[in-house]
C-alpha cells in the first residue's frame, strides 16, 4: 500500500484523535497554569506554577495519591496471578467451560456503577457479607471511611479479574499441544512445564494484560465515586479527587483540577515509557 | 492409584472453578432478590433467604409513572416482544439471504422501543434507557466505520507513519478521562451543545478510537493479503476490494470489536455525568438514586441495577464466543 492509499484509509480516524483527543488534551495542559472557575469560565488569569503547588501541598491529593497507588499494587498482581491460575484450571476442563466462562463474564461486562452498588450492597447493613461477618465476629460489617479502601479493592480484584481469566484462556488456546507433550516426554513435571512451556508462551500476553490493567487501575473512578457517595472522601482516588475538584462545589476550581489532570497524567506515562519504547521498537522491526 | 489421583484433581479443578463462579455471580443473585422483595425484608439483620414476600413494587418505582401499573400487562408485552423476535430469529436460519430477517428483527425492536411509552405511562428514566440505547449505537457505528478503515491502512502500510499512529494511540488509550473531559465541556459549552447526545457521542468515539484501531488492525493482520492483491488483479480498486472482498471475511472481528466498544458506551459513566445536565444515561440515573446512605432505595436500586445488566447479559450470550475470541485476538498481536 502506497502513502497516499494508506492517508486515504486514516484519515478521519487520524482526524478525530486529533480534533478530540490532541487538541483537549493541549487545553487542558494551557489551563493548567491558569486560575479558572467552573462558575465564569471565560474569565482566566495566568499564575505560572501555582495550580502546580497548590495540589502538592494538598493533603487530600496525596489521600488520593495513596489509595490509588495502594489500588494498583494490590489488584494488578493479585488479578494476574488469579486470572493465570484460573485459566489454567479453565483449559483443563472440558464439561461446563461455556457455563464457566459466561459466569465468569459477568463481572467484567457490567457496568461499572452498578457492579460497584452491587458489591456494595453485599457489604452493607443487610448484605450477605455483612451478615456472614455478624455470624463469625459477632459484629455486623459496616463500611466505614477506614475500611473502604479494602471494599474497594476486594471489588476491583472481583471486576477485573474476568478480564485476565479470558485472555489467558485464549492465550492457552493457541499453545500447540505437541509442545506439550514434547515436554512431558522429556520428563517435565506440572511446574517445570508451567515454567518453560507455557509461560514462554504466554509472555506477550501477559505483558498486555498487564499494561491494560495498569492504565484501568490507574484511572479508577466508577467504584470510588460510588463508595464516596456513602462513606466521603476516604473512598477518592485520583480521578474522583479530580473530578470533585474541578467540577463540584460552587467554586470548581477548574485550574487547579487541570493541574491534578496533567500530574495524573505524569504518573502513568513514567510507568508506560518503557512499555511504549518497547512496542515502538517491535512496530519498526515487523516492518 | 493414579486413577484415583486423576479423579481427584479433576474434582479440585471443579470445585475451584465452582467456587469461583460462585463468588462472581453471587452479587447478581443477591441484587436479584432484593429487587423482588419489599424494603422491610432487605435492611433485617438476619437476611431472609426464602419465604420472604415477593412483590415488582421496586422495578414499578423505577419504571413506571403510574404506581397503580399492572406488572402483568407489562409482562405480557416482553413475552410478545420475545417471541415474534424469537421466531423472526428461527425463520432467518431457513432462508439463504437473511438481511430482510435481521432488519425485521431490528424493526421489532424499534416499534417496542416506540410503542412501550405509548401503552404504559413511563417515568423519566425510560427515557434514560432511550438515550443508552441511541449513544451506544451511534458510538458503535461511528466508531467501527472509521477504525475500519484505519485498522486495514495501519494492517497493510508498512511506512514509519503507521508506527507512529499506533505509538501515540496507546499512549492515548493510557491517559484518565479527566485529561479530556473539561475541554469536552467548554467546547461544548460555547457551541450550545452541553447536555446533548452527539457529545457524548462524540467524546465515546474519540477515547474508543486508540482501542478500536488497534483491535481491528490485528483483526485484519490475519487477513492474507493474497485475498485482495486476488481482486485488485481482477480489476477492483483498492477500496471495491476493501469493500467487497475483506469486509465479509472480516464479520467475526467486527462483531468482536462491535461488542467492546458497546460495553464501553452503555457503561460509561464519568462522561454523561459531566457533559449531560439533564440527557443522561441509565449509569448516571443510577447513581443519583443510590446516593447517600439511603436503606431505602435498596430495592429500587437492585431493580434498577437488574433492569440496566439484563439487555447486556442477553446480548453477550448471544455473543460470547466472539467477545472471547476478541480477547485472544487483541491478545496474541497485541
Amino acid at each position: 500500500m502506497n502513502r497516499r492509499t494508506f492517508a486515504g484509509f486514516t484519515w478521519p480516524s487520524v482526524f478525530v484523535m486529533s480534533a478530540l483527543m490532541v487538541f483537549p488534551l493541549v487545553t487542558t495542559i494551557y489551563l493548567s497554569f491558569h486560575r479558572i472557575f467552573l462558575r465564569d469560565l471565560g474569565e482566566r488569569e495566568w499564575i505560572g506554577l501555582g495550580n502546580y503547588t497548590d495540589v502538592l501541598s494538598d493533603p487530600a491529593f496525596w489521600d488520593a495519591f495513596r489509595l490509588t497507588i495502594l489500588y494498583v499494587v494490590i489488584v494488578v498482581p493479585v488479578h494476574m496471578v488469579l486470572g493465570l491460575g484460573l485459566a489454567t484450571l479453565l483449559d483443563r476442563v472440558k464439561r461446563g467451560r461455556g457455563i464457566y466462562l459466561a459466569a465468569m463474564l459477568l463481572p467484567f461486562v457490567v457496568t461499572p456503577v452498578v457492579g460497584t452498588l452491587l458489591v456494595r450492597d453485599l457489604f452493607d447493613r443487610g448484605g450477605l457479607i455483612s451478615w456472614l461477618w455478624d455470624v463469625v465476629t459477632d459484629d455486623p460489617f459496616v463500611i466505614t471511611s477506614g475500611n473502604v479502601k479494602w471494599v474497594i479493592i476486594v471489588h476491583g480484584i472481583w471486576a477485573i479479574t474476568p478480564f485476565a481469566v479470558i485472555t489467558f484462556f485464549a492465550g492457552l488456546q493457541t499453545l500447540p499441544e505437541e509442545r506439550v507433550e514434547a515436554a512431558s516426554i522429556d520428563g517435565a513435571g506440572f511446574w517445570a512445564t508451567q515454567r518453560f512451556v507455557v509461560l514462554p508462551h504466554l509472555r506477550s500476553l501477559t505483558i498486555f494484560v498487564l499494561l491494560i490493567t495498569i492504565m484501568d487501575a490507574y484511572r479508577v473512578f466508577d467504584s470510588s465515586f460510588v463508595f464516596g457517595q456513602s462513606v466521603g472522601q476516604a473512598a477518592h482516588t485520583l480521578q474522583v479527587y479530580n473530578f470533585e475538584v474541578a467540577l463540584t462545589g460552587q467554586i470548581g476550581r477548574v485550574g487547579k483540577g487541570n493541574a491534578i489532570a496533567v500530574i495524573t497524567i505524569i504518573g502513568i506515562f513514567v510507568v508506560l515509557i518503557p512499555f511504549l519504547r518497547k512496542s515502538y521498537k517491535e512496530q519498526i522491526e515487523e516492518r | 492409584m493414579k486413577q484415583f489421583r486423576l479423579a481427584a484433581s479433576r474434582f479440585g479443578i471443579h470445585a475451584t472453578l465452582f467456587v469461583t463462579i460462585v463468588l462472581t455471580s453471587v452479587p447478581f443473585y443477591w441484587a436479584a432478590q432484593n429487587s423482588i422483595k419489599f424494603t422491610r425484608d432487605t435492611i433485617k439483620s438476619t437476611p431472609t433467604f426464602w419465604g420472604f414476600s415477593v412483590t415488582a413494587d421496586p422495578y414499578r418505582k423505577f419504571w413506571f409513572d403510574n404506581q397503580e401499573q399492572n406488572m402483568w400487562q407489562v409482562g405480557l408485552f416482553f413475552v410478545v416482544l420475545i417471541a415474534s423476535v424469537a421466531t423472526l430469529a428461527l425463520v432467518r436460519k431457513r432462508f439463504i439471504t437473511t438481511w430482510p430477517f435481521t432488519l425485521a428483527i431490528v424493526a421489532a425492536f424499534w416499534i417496542a422501543l416506540t410503542v412501550f411509552p405509548k401503552i404504559f405511562d413511563m417515568n423519566r428514566e425510560f427515557d434514560f434507557f432511550v438515550n443508552s440505547i441511541f449513544v451506544t449505537v451511534f458510538t458503535v457505528i461511528i466508531s467501527i466505520s472509521i477504525g475500519l478503515l484505519a485498522g486495514y491502512g495501519l494492517a497493510r502500510y508498512s511506512g514509519l507513519s503507521g508506527a507512529v499512529i499506533l505509538i501515540v494511540a496507546l499512549g492515548f488509550r493510557a491517559l484518565p478521562r479527566t485529561a479530556f473531559v473539561l475541554p469536552y465541556f467548554f467546547v461544548a459549552k460555547e457551541l450550545g451543545i452541553l447536555d446533548s447526545r452527539l457529545v457524548i457521542v462524540l467524546a465515546l468515539v474519540a477515547i474508543n478510537q486508540p482501542f478500536t484501531i488497534w483491535m481491528l488492525r490485528s483483526f485484519f493482520m490475519e487477513i492474507p493479503r493474497e485475498i485482495e492483491e486476488a481482486a485488485m488483479m481482477d480489476g477492483a480498486t483498492r477500496l471495491q476490494a476493501f469493500r467487497m472482498v475483506i469486509i465479509p471475511i472480516m464479520w467475526p472481528g467486527i462483531i468482536a470489536t462491535s461488542l467492546f466498544t458497546m460495553l464501553l458506551a452503555y457503561n460509561e459513566f464519568l462522561f454523561v455525568r459531566v457533559l449531560a445536565v439533564t440527557e443522561w444515561t441509565l449509569p448516571v440515573a443510577i447513581s443519583a438514586l443510590t446516593g447517600g446512605d439511603s436503606a431505602g432505595t435498596v430495592t429500587e436500586a437492585a431493580a434498577a441495577s437488574v433492569s440496566i445488566t439484563l439487555p447486556i447479559i442477553i446480548v453477550i450470550l448471544i455473543f460470547q464466543k466472539h467477545l472471547v475470541k476478541g480477547l485472544g485476538a487483541g491478545a496474541v498481536k497485541g
